[in-house]
């Protein structure tokens, strides 16, 4: 068995596609082989050769980042086939979009409230209102 | 997305592929002749094969939304190749966190305001008994009734932001950008209104039912247009989330981590 960047296991990937692992196999950083349902789900939902075109497109110290990102959205797809994890993505606009009327009404109290608390924060405006010449 | 009748022309997938576009052709009806781009970035993610492999499990209606949700993860991917959807999510994440943060500095400032008032009835009325000697009585229970009925309807606050926020309104005042950006820009206004007591809110919101996903498109739409153009954005919404996602290259990788930490479904493993 060839070695792998990490150890002389071939890594996940390798493993699953039944090959040898080559010391410049783009998968062996980011599929150890403790890990081989990562890969399993990422070769299911999207292809090795996908993944392989799209990791050599980013950049060496981005592609630990894209690999999670696309392990994270192949294990959604899996779990929900419909939506993926486009479902989280709605799910989270509902609640900015909740957030975001939440705080639109609230600050319209604030600012009731201030409306109301100037006339008493004002001293002469209060010693006005209370000698009865009302308002200037 | 329109279905492929008898006299037009290839849909997008088998011009890609150079072959004939049959009646039958089973992405045809997603992938319309005129958007090449949009299966472009599909096939680069997915390829056919993937494609057809989860919609072949589907039943009809939910093959429409499959491959919406297939398409605009595609977008999304072919817009930000690193991140892709997880990037979204966690910029989203942070907005909510900092929503959050804001709403409880809000909820803070408003039962501060709910005491001074509690405070100025007091004073208010132990006043009273001198005026009405001096002959110079306000129109108290106006005045009283409006600060009572601001006090009633403010039952619905919660005081829990308070005792856990104690010092928040302290520097809420000089360091919180939202008092800076809302109590500057909004006094002159208010000043010449005088609002008149309104019956408070009391923050009594339904919570969505998530799984609905009929109107998921309605929101997701836009953003796939702009995709597909690459042009700025024009919604307020989009253009925080196209600030945000500017600044989403530079997350840590912790926040990707524990972000999909936090939705990382069951693992399989």
């Amino acid at each position: 068995m060839a070695s792998s960047s990490y150890s002389n296991s071939p890594c996940a990937a390798c493993k699953f596609l039944r090959r040898k692992c080559m010391p410049d196999c783009i998968f062996a950083p980011y599929f150890p082989p403790e890990e081989p349902q990562k890969f399993a789900n990422v070769h299911k939902i999207f292809g090795a050769s996908n993944v392989s075109k799209l990791l050599n497109e980013v950049l060496p110290h981005q592609r630990e980042d894209a690999v999670n990102s696309l392990a994270y959205e192949a294990e959604a797809r899996m779990k929900d086939p419909v939506y993926g994890c486009v479902g989280a993505i709605s799910v989270l606009q509902r609640q900015v979009i909740r957030l975001q009327k939440e705080l639109d009404a609230t600050n319209a109290d604030l600012i009731r409230y201030a409306c109301n608390e100037m006339p008493a924060a004002n001293p002469q405006f209060a010693r006005r209102m209370g000698h009865g010449r009302g308002f200037l | 997305m329109t279905l492929k009748g008898g006299t037009s022309q290839a849909c997008a997938s088998c011009k890609y592929q150079r072959r004939k576009c049959s009646s039958e052709c089973p992405l045809a009806p997603y992938f319309p002749p005129e958007q090449p781009k949009m299966f472009q970035n599909a096939h680069r993610l997915f390829g056919v094969r993937k494609i057809l492999r989860i919609l072949e499990n589907l039943e009809s209606p939910q093959k429409e939304e499959a491959m919406r949700s297939i398409i605009y993860q595609a977008n999304i991917r072919d817009r930000f190749p690193v991140h892709g959807c997880l990037g979204i999510i966690c910029q989203l994440h942070f907005q909510i966190r900092q929503m959050e943060e804001e709403l409880r500095a809000v909820y803070a400032h408003l039962e501060m305001y709910r005491q001074q008032h509690h405070h100025q009835i007091e004073a208010l009325t132990e006043d009273v008994p001198s005026q009405l000697e001096l002959g110079m009585a306000l129109p108290q229970p106006c005045l009283a009734q409006q600060y009572s009925y601001s006090m009633g309807s403010n039952i619905g606050y919660s005081s829990s932001f308070l005792d856990s926020n104690e010092n928040v309104g302290n520097s809420f005042w000089g360091q919180h950008p939202y008092a800076t950006n809302n109590n500057t820009n909004s006094k002159p206004v208010i000043q010449s209104q005088l609002v008149a007591s309104q019956p408070l809110s009391t923050q009594q919101e339904v919570v969505q039912d998530y799984d609905e996903m009929h109107s998921f498109f309605d929101i997701i739409d836009d953003r796939q247009s702009y995709i597909e153009t690459k042009e700025p954005y024009d919604s307020s919404s989009e253009e925080s989330l196209k600030d945000t996602t500017q600044s989403m290259e530079h997350v840590a990788e912790n926040e990707l981590k524990s972000a999909a930490a936090c939705f990382s479904l069951t693992s399989v493993n």
